[in-house]
């Protein structure tokens, strides 16, 4: 059987050891014998640069990850908006391979869009801004020129700005638009569309052009965790077990 | 990278021009952790990439502090000294469950390394680990029959080797029992490595 997996928003942290836990049975128990898993952004719940594979977790997540690759599931690694500073050092430890956003693949017949989704969040002009900013080279060579902690120091105060500015937005511009969905849709001529990021599980229709077009958005690890699984018979969520 | 027929990935450049992974830095060390004995303090590299499963097993006993006041209770010489399970008085501390054996991840049960203790069943180790202080060939994966399952080796002493061999060769009575308790006071993660 031919089987892909789909997951994205983990948000792996030190302080929350069940959505570690959960993750690594998922790895040992759910993807042997896929043919490959699709991570499609913010795996970490934030990355400050490829030498924080210093902190153990992250060295464990790595090990795990090349373990699966090991065992003949390739493993495929997209940035978020959380852990856009993955690089080269992590997908080798991690046996993985980083795919652009957003990618095109061919799932059984049919072209299919994957994102992380934050993208699509147009409404977010403030985000939209923050994004161009830090996806930038000279932001970046300027950020990881700082030592390790200094770094650390930093994502943890953008992280709590970003969570008391999130309180303050409507929610509905925290999700995608309509429009630039339809666009990406029809720029990148696919029929399906794979994301994350805005934490809203569920299956669209869309029409594009004329033509039936479906959106997935996949869940969070923050509860239970969960995947999407393709197989030659179509698409569909498997929400994980309680622990 | 590798593809089967059915999956055909394009990459397709985001119109912005934003810099996707270009800009990276050197990946750091493996995590270290301290075992500080009544001996004196010995240092373990873990190999979180090679045996991820052993390293997170162990690491969450040591935020436990389930490893202080056990005790090194089985020491053979040339061999090895096990330890992490048993407290001053003997008694076996409770563990969690069982984890799979890493043995095939192809790190050798060489002097110095440490591995995952286990019973004669392949998956059982818990909280027990041993530090080789020879090169044990016999303890490695060698196929899959009762006697080849091997013991998963996940990482190796840094500094204190002198204090590894010192136990090692330190008298023992029955059971390969220290004469002279060997206590590991603590375990914890170095600093600047976490």
């Amino acid at each position: 059987m031919q089987r892909a997996l789909f997951i994205s928003d983990l948000h792996l942290t030190g302080e929350r050891p069940a959505s570690n836990e959960a993750f690594f049975a998922f790895l040992e128990e759910a993807v042997p014998g896929a043919d490959a898993l699709y991570i499609l952004g913010d795996l970490f719940e934030f990355w400050v640069g490829d030498d924080d594979l210093a902190d153990p977790l992250n060295a464990i997540v790595a090990g795990f990850l090349a373990t699966t690759a090991q065992h003949g599931t390739p493993v495929y690694v997209m940035h978020g908006n959380r852990d856009f500073l993955v690089a080269d050092a992590f997908c080798k430890a991690a046996g993985a391979q980083l795919l652009a956003d957003p990618t095109v693949v061919d799932l059984f017949g049919t072209r299919t869009l994957l994102m992380h989704g934050d993208t699509l969040c147009t409404d977010d002009t403030a985000y939209q801004d923050w994004r161009r900013l830090c996806r930038g080279k000279d932001w970046q060579e300027g950020f990881l020129a700082a030592p390790l902690e200094s770094r650390r120091a930093q994502m943890l105060e953008l992280r709590s700005r970003s969570e008391q500015d999130k309180r303050a937005k409507p929610p509905v511009i925290m999700d995608v638009n309509a429009a630039a969905v339809r666009d990406a849709l029809h720029d990148h001529d696919c029929t399906r569309l794979i994301h994350g990021h805005t934490h809203r599980p569920g299956h669209h229709l869309v029409e594009v052009a004329a033509r039936p077009c479906e959106r997935w958005v996949l869940q969070d690890w923050y509860g239970r965790g969960g995947y999407l699984e393709a197989t030659a018979s179509g698409l569909r969520q498997v929400t994980l077990p309680a622990a | 990278m590798k593809f089967s027929k059915f999956w055909i990935p394009f990459v397709m450049l985001s119109a912005a021009g934003a810099v996707d992974g270009t800009v990276s830095n050197a990946a750091a060390a493996d995590p270290q952790v301290d075992i500080k004995t009544s001996q004196g303090t010995i240092r373990l590299e873990l190999y979180a990439a090679k045996a991820p499963k052993s390293v997170e097993n162990f690491l969450q006993y040591v935020k436990e502090g389930h490893y202080n006041g056990t005790v090194f209770h089985r020491v053979i010489k040339n061999f090895m000294i096990q330890g992490g399970g048993f407290d001053k008085d003997m008694r076996q501390k409770p563990t969690r469950g069982q984890i799979k054996n890493e043995s095939t991840n192809g790190l050798l049960n060489d002097i110095g390394t440490v591995a995952m203790a286990r019973t004669s069943v392949r998956d059982s180790a818990t909280s027990q680990f041993f530090i080789n202080t020879k090169n044990n060939d016999f303890l490695n994966y060698s196929g899959e029959t009762p006697q080849g399952h091997g013991y998963a080796v996940f990482g190796k002493v840094v500094s204190g080797m002198d204090i590894v061999m010192k136990i090692d060769g330190s008298p023992t009575g029955p059971g390969d029992v220290p004469r002279e308790q060997v206590v590991i006071e603590s375990i914890s993660l170095v600093e600047g490595k976490k």
